[in-house]
């Protein structure tokens, strides 16, 4: 062979090489993932493990409602390949942040699917409660309902309550839209996504069940439950509770006395002795309620965040466990 | 029919009777602190406030987590430093009061907000350190009920030296030692007025309770005697209607009592008669001219 | 005659600009003195370093045998406040500073002398009414009332008499005659000669440095004030150290 032809070869090579580098590096490069809050993060965790490269931009502990995006935030979503959003406008500063980072990877919609609870079915469902009321005066009740409905309009610009992932059966939802999404990122590894997939699914499943089986056992007249953050609707629906609160969805808006009495009077009237504080709203009006009458407080819940990895909710499962055995502990005694 | 739309709420439930408490302490204590503030130009600084006390607060999370009783130390030791600092940039340099006191708390604010970003939680510190009227537990009732009486207490004693700092500054100067004291002493009970009113009852209800009825007031009395007793009494009055209403039409209860001191102040802007703009503009006779015997 | 002030090579200034200048005179106790001198002569500046609002730049002032505290001084703008709500019965009563203090009762005697500083003026049936509603000549009064009460030995006017009506003027000067029977000694800048002439017995003439001081009639010539004019403008320029200074 002559020295040209085989430095064409050589050429030849180098060029085929570097051609197929990237198809190498995709396959053996984590995927860039960005999940907007620790519960999204915690399931990409589940299913991908370390194929991805995971940037959640809530942490733990974290409240999504009055996040506010950094600069660090912005650069990690425009290098994301795939967005994990929830969806249901729970990220409320989530247009503005990809506008200002130039994100040209994939969004996925966890929710997507999920059929949703709409705010006026949250109103309806304080209707029922109040038929027990002593006063007995429908024209303050509208005007009750109107300003929880306002309450919860003024916070969730959406119509539809966003916390879906309450429900494990939403969450199977969440768990096959984010393989697809991850498959999609990363075909080398659908295998493993979906092999991850089913075992995750699985333990879900099963959870749902204790849990269906741990809240059936509770007896019809323990079932309502007082926490200042309304985020449990999809939670009591599925597993037969009722959830009050003083302020309904927000945390910055404020309640009126009237709020605040006619929920002293439910509890006194339906004796619920147990009142729950959640790990990130102020609990100090919940406080004075439990005071008044006489109820204690049951203990933390987590409707919007994990806990750190020491705390009792590192992962979604041993949240939604956590969740469910506090509930169950405090209406069953 | 009175009994029960006045009475009645507050015999049923005890969270109301201690709204109503909170309120007339922070009427009784806060208030004079407001009409001294309006006297003295300075009615902005309960919002400059509220703004300067973040680092105190980020530090006292720092150090202690969401511990309300840490970031509220904390918030009151930002506060007082603040308002020390712009009283001591007043007093000897060029600047006025309100620059002075624009210049320091716009600087702790940013510290508050660096502190606050590098720990990287988001959690909102603002809103977990103030609080709400129907929220009032022994702590926060102690709280206000002290420093309550810690003011009422020092204004008496106070009073003469305050006066005559506001009127004559030059002339307190001339006949005594005490207008330093006064002066800061003057500011450091405003910082806990505001720092243990936010902590109990949220910056609006503090910051509107401290100045609405001040200025009310402004336009019914002459006297500074009178303007203190007048701002008191809308003070309580609007806290109980604001109450009654939040109790009654289910009305976030903060903003009722706010609004009503500020329709008084409305009402007083228009009818009062010194200096009311519905006075003003009717033609009224004017007085005979008097003769004053001259020696 | 004792001396009631001394100024000892006395040099007030502000930022290192001395508006006064090496000035040693002396002013006898009991005396009614008149200060005058051209714009800019630092006759204002005279009077706040008696105060000890300003720190000489170099000397000082000594005092005869009289405690700094026995001083009342009425500035040329005051920074009162007109529109707080203070009656002129109470500003006048702040002049009892010096007995009463921050915490003393008023009582019945002292209510009584208050009044008759208000008569004194000329603002009876003026108590109750709130500052803000006082002429400039009506505050001026209310002002030397508060000054009757501080009962001072050494009583320091700085252009006590501009821009009020004569007949203000005319009470005023009785009232600062009524001190100087007393006793008192009173220094007031002035800028009226005629007035000086007419009722004060003694005159400084500053022009930043001493042009006289003495008798009205021999300090009050044409030619002193022409002197004084001369020192005043001969200080424009370039400033360069003082070469009296004491390094």
């Amino acid at each position: 062979m002559t020295n040209r032809r085989i430095l064409l070869r050589c050429v030849a090579a180098v060029v085929a090489l570097s051609l197929s580098g990237p198809v190498v590096s995709q396959a053996t490069e984590p995927t860039r993932v960005v999940a907007t809050f620790s519960i999204l993060g915690d399931m990409a965790e589940r299913i991908g493990g370390k194929h991805l490269a995971i940037t959640t931009l809530v942490g733990p502990g974290g409240d999504a409602h009055v996040y506010q995006p950094t600069p660090a935030a912005a650069r990690a979503v425009s290098e994301a390949e795939v967005l994990i959003v929830n969806g249901l406008e729970f990220e409320g500063w989530l247009d503005r942040l990809i506008n200002a980072s130039d994100f040209n990877g994939m969004r996925v919609v966890a929710t997507e699917g999920v059929e949703p609870i709409a705010f006026e079915d949250d109103k309806d469902e304080h209707t029922e409660i109040k038929h027990h009321d002593d006063h007995g005066d429908e024209h303050a009740e509208d005007e009750h309902h109107d300003s929880h409905g306002d309450e919860h309009a003024h916070r969730h610009d959406g119509a539809f309550d966003p916390h879906a992932w309450m429900n494990l059966g939403n969450a199977i939802m969440y768990v096959d839209n984010i393989t697809a999404a991850l498959a999609q990122a990363n075909p080398d590894n659908t295998a493993t996504f979906y092999e991850n997939r089913d075992a995750y699914v699985a333990e879900i499943q099963s959870l749902d069940a204790e849990i269906q089986k741990l809240m059936s056992g509770l007896p019809e007249s323990r079932r309502t439950v007082v926490t200042s953050h309304d985020a449990f609707q999809y939670f009591g629906r599925n597993y037969g509770l009722t959830f009050l609160a003083p302020q309904g969805l927000s945390t910055d808006s404020e309640a009126s006395a009237q709020d605040v009495a006619r929920l002293i009077e439910q509890m006194r009237v339906e004796s619920i002795s147990a009142v729950f504080v959640e790990n990130i709203a102020d609990s100090r009006l919940l406080q004075q309620i439990a005071n008044e009458t006489g109820a204690t407080i049951g203990g933390t819940l987590y409707p919007g965040a994990l806990s750190g990895p020491d705390g009792s909710a590192p992962t979604y499962l041993d949240m939604m466990r956590h969740n469910a055995t506090t509930l169950a502990q405090a209406l069953g005694s | 029919m009175i009994w029960e739309s006045v009475v009645q709420p507050f015999y049923d439930f005890s969270f109301m009777r201690r709204a109503l408490l909170g309120c007339i302490a922070i009427s009784v204590g806060a208030t004079p602190i407001g009409v001294f503030l309006m006297l003295r130009r300075m009615s902005l600084t309960g919002d400059a406030m509220a703004h300067a006390i973040l680092p105190g607060a980020a530090v006292g999370y720092l150090v202690a987590g969401l511990s309300l009783g840490a970031m509220t130390i904390g918030g009151l030791i930002a506060g007082i430093a603040v308002a020390l600092l712009s009283g001591f940039v007043t007093r000897v340099t060029a600047l006025r009061e309100d620059t002075s006191l624009a210049s320091f708390y716009l600087i702790s604010l940013a510290l508050g907000v660096l502190i606050v970003s590098t720990r990287g939680s988001n959690v909102d510190l603002m809103h977990v350190l103030f609080g709400t009227v129907l929220a009032l537990d022994d702590t926060a009732l102690i709280l206000l009920c002290s420093i309550t009486s810690l003011s009422v207490l020092t204004l008496a004693t106070l009073f003469r030296p305050l006066v005559l700092e506001c009127v004559d500054p030059q002339f307190l100067r001339s006949v005594s030692r005490l207008s330093a004291v006064t002066h800061f002493t003057f500011l450091v009970l405003v910082v806990l007025n505001l720092v243990g009113g936010f902590h109990a009852l949220g910056t609006l209800m503090v910051v509107g309770i401290i100045i609405l009825p001040a200025a009310a007031a402004r336009f019914w009395l002459a006297s500074i005697g009178g303007l203190i007793v007048a701002a008191i009494s809308l003070a309580m009055l609007s806290s109980l209607i604001g109450l009654l209403l939040s109790y009654h039409y289910s009305l976030p209860s903060g903003p009722a009592i706010i609004l009503v001191a500020g329709l008084a102040y409305g009402m007083s802007l228009l009818f009062g008669p010194l200096g009311g703009l519905v006075w003003q503009a009717l033609s009224r006779q004017h007085f005979e001219s008097r003769k004053v015997d001259l020696p | 005659m004792s001396t009631a002030i001394a100024f000892k090579n006395l040099t007030l200034g502000y930022d290192r600009h001395p508006a006064v200048h090496h000035l040693q005179v002396e002013i006898d106790e009991g005396s009614l003195t008149a200060i005058v001198g051209p714009n800019g002569a630092g006759k204002s500046t005279l009077l706040k370093g008696v105060i000890g609002a300003l720190t000489p730049l170099e000397g000082r002032v000594a005092f005869g045998g009289l405690s700094r505290d026995n001083i009342a001084y009425l500035p040329q703008q005051s920074d009162i406040d007109r529109t707080f709500p203070i009656s002129v019965v109470d500003l006048v009563a702040m002049g009892l500073w010096r007995e009463i203090g921050a915490f003393g009762w008023l009582g019945r005697a002292r209510r009584a002398r208050v009044n008759a500083a208000i008569a004194a003026v000329g603002l009876t049936g003026f108590e109750p009414r709130p500052i803000g509603s006082l002429s400039g000549g009506q505050m001026q009064r209310a002002l030397f009332a508060r000054l009757l009460l501080q009962d001072a030995q050494l009583v320091l006017l700085d252009e006590p008499f501009t821009a009020i009506d004569s007949r203000t003027m005319a009470d005023l000067i009785n009232v600062v005659c009524r001190w100087h029977v007393d006793g008192r000694t009173v220094l007031a800048v002035l800028h009226d000669h005629e007035m000086v002439r007419a009722h004060f017995p003694r005159t400084l003439m500053l022009a930043r440095e001493l042009v006289a001081h003495g008798p009205t009639e021999q300090v009050l010539t044409a030619e002193n004030q022409f002197r004084a004019r001369q020192m005043c403008e001969a200080c424009a320029g370039p400033p360069h150290v003082c070469g009296r200074s004491v390094a």
